[in-house]
């Protein structure tokens, strides 16, 4: 053990001395001491808690009724916050709805547009967009390499074998479907892009061989026509895996039922992408703050506080780092 | 002084011994709203705030055996709920994105011009800014001295601490205080 030195000491035996005068007494100045209690008199006065409140507060006492308006303000509030994750929630689906590779890609590539060689095969005749297109997106999300998974177990998207029983049938789909994608993300019209989809599956049915792309270029219209509801309906039908680029719709799904004040689905979804060992990714990064967001949104404050600390401790300059310093006072 | 108005109200027990929650309320809320108003800061609502604390207490009186004063035992459940409160509090903000809310008006007088209201509550907002980045040991003792105006063996009393531990806490307590105020202003220039 260090043995206190004769200057530690002293400062110790200083410290104890008890103080004779307050700030707050003292006269205006310009030292730092005259200064602090010029501040601290601005705090000092506290309206008194007056007979109305008294009664007020013991009517609720006794009824045990806390203030529901509040907690409603409180939940307006929440859901305000929430909205601003409607931008990164655009983007997670957009990046799965663009960029679903064939091939291996490098497994640190991390771009915010797909170059052309992240265009899944069935839609090679459609160019990729170019970054203006892109910078629409409010919240651009990284490529990842894995392939679109909609249903669990179900292998990634295979270039269409050589020999093909119905080649038109198929060719007439790819057109239908490459038009549709280039109005919406060359032409920014989605509108028409849903209308060329509705074409798309008043021809080919649900049985299209194109109908898993047809889907998601759907939800990428929809959200992008603001339709949250409807896109947000489309995801909650699909059965989605924690792998490869599901993560990415699973954590949409995730961020848009929180949106929708369903914190109790949205935390199923965040705890599914959490669950397994979660690599250092966007998505993880969204999914940790999300899940912050519904905990508190549910009162588990002490919850909320550990995946601001996890999140803090993997992604110091995170884009959520800021919020989420400021939300635990560090 | 303000401890000593609070000790001085009649403390009356219920035939079994224990306090009830009516007795306790009517002697002591308007001491612990001072508190609570204090502690928690500007943002809070102190009616809320009373609420939640004497809820608590009305949990927790069947533990109460006397072994510490009333007064000690009301400023610890005041000082924990209020810490909870600024808590939420700084969650809310940062859900609502709202970095600065509509302050309450448990700290400005009624009195004020809206241009000194507004100075005011400014002053106050920094206060507790600069409050809050201290330790809350340091920042409840310096509240406690230099807004509640108690003495340190008040003080002492109230937050169980040894009257040379309240001392050292209050030295240090105003040693981080005009750091930090001189980090602020520094900013602000």
């Amino acid at each position: 053990m260090k043995e206190p030195t004769a200057r530690s000491k002293q400062t110790h035996t200083d410290e104890r001395t008890p103080i004779r005068h307050r700030w707050t007494a003292q006269p205006s100045g310009d030292s730092d001491e005259a200064l602090a209690g010029a501040l601290l008199r601005s705090a000092k006065v506290v309206l008194p808690f007056g007979t109305k409140n008294l009664a007020e507060v013991a009517a609720r006492l006794r009824t045990r009724e806390r203030r529901l308006s509040r907690k409603w303000a409180w939940q307006i509030a929440i859901a305000v916050g929430l909205l601003l994750f409607g931008g990164a929630v655009s983007a997670a689906v957009m990046h799965f709805l663009r960029g679903p590779s064939v091939g291996p890609s490098p497994p640190d590539t991390q771009v915010s547009m797909p170059a052309s060689g992240t265009v899944p095969r069935r839609h090679r005749p459609v160019a990729p967009p170019p970054a203006s297109a892109i910078s629409q997106v409010p919240e651009p999300t990284p490529v990842s390499g894995g392939s679109l998974e909609l249903v669990p177990g179900k292998a990634p998207p295979e270039p269409p074998p050589a020999p093909l029983a119905n080649p038109s049938a198929l060719a007439q789909e790819s057109r239908l479907l490459a038009r549709a994608i280039h109005k919406l993300r060359q032409e920014r019209n989605p509108g028409q892009a849903l209308a060329m989809l509705d074409q798309h599956r008043a021809r080919f049915g649900a049985n299209g061989a194109l109908e898993p792309e047809a889907k998601v270029t759907r939800i990428e219209a929809l959200l992008r026509l603001g339709r949250h509801d409807q896109a947000l309906g489309l995801l909650d039908a699909q059965s989605l895996t924690a792998a490869g680029v599901g993560r990415e719709m699973l954590v949409a799904r995730a961020e848009l039922r929180a949106e929708k004040g369903r914190c109790g689905s949205a935390l199923n979804d965040f705890n599914l992408l959490l669950a397994a060992e979660a690599p250092s990714d966007l998505v993880t990064e969204r999914a940790l703050y999300g899940r912050a967001t519904c905990r508190a949104q549910q009162g588990d404050w002490a919850g909320a506080r550990t995946d601001l600390e996890h999140y803090l401790a993997r992604f110091p300059k995170g884009r959520f780092a800021d919020q989420a310093r400021t939300a635990i006072g560090k | 002084m303000t401890l000593a108005r609070s000790d001085a109200a009649p403390f009356i027990a219920s035939p079994s011994g224990v306090p009830d929650l009516e007795t306790l309320y009517r002697a002591h809320a308007p001491t612990v709203a001072r508190w609570a108003a204090r502690l928690a800061g500007p943002l809070v609502d102190v009616d809320d705030l009373v609420h939640e604390i004497f809820l608590v207490v009305q949990r927790r009186l069947p533990e109460f055996r006397g072994e510490a004063k009333v007064t000690t035992w009301l400023y610890r459940i005041t000082e924990r709920v209020a810490q909870e409160s600024r808590r939420k509090d700084r969650f809310r903000r940062w859900f609502s994105g709202a970095r600065h809310l509509e302050i309450q008006r448990t700290m400005a007088p009624p009195h004020l011009t809206p241009v000194d209201e507004l100075e005011q509550r400014q002053s106050g907002e920094m206060v507790y800014r600069i409050l809050d980045r201290l330790p809350g040991k340091y920042r409840n003792v310096l509240i406690l001295y230099e807004l509640e105006e108690l003495s340190g063996e008040e003080i002492a009393t109230l937050t169980g601490l040894k009257p040379a531990t309240v001392w050292v806490h209050l030295h240090r307590a105003r040693a981080r205080f005009i750091a930090e105020m001189k980090r602020d202003s520094g900013r602000s220039t």
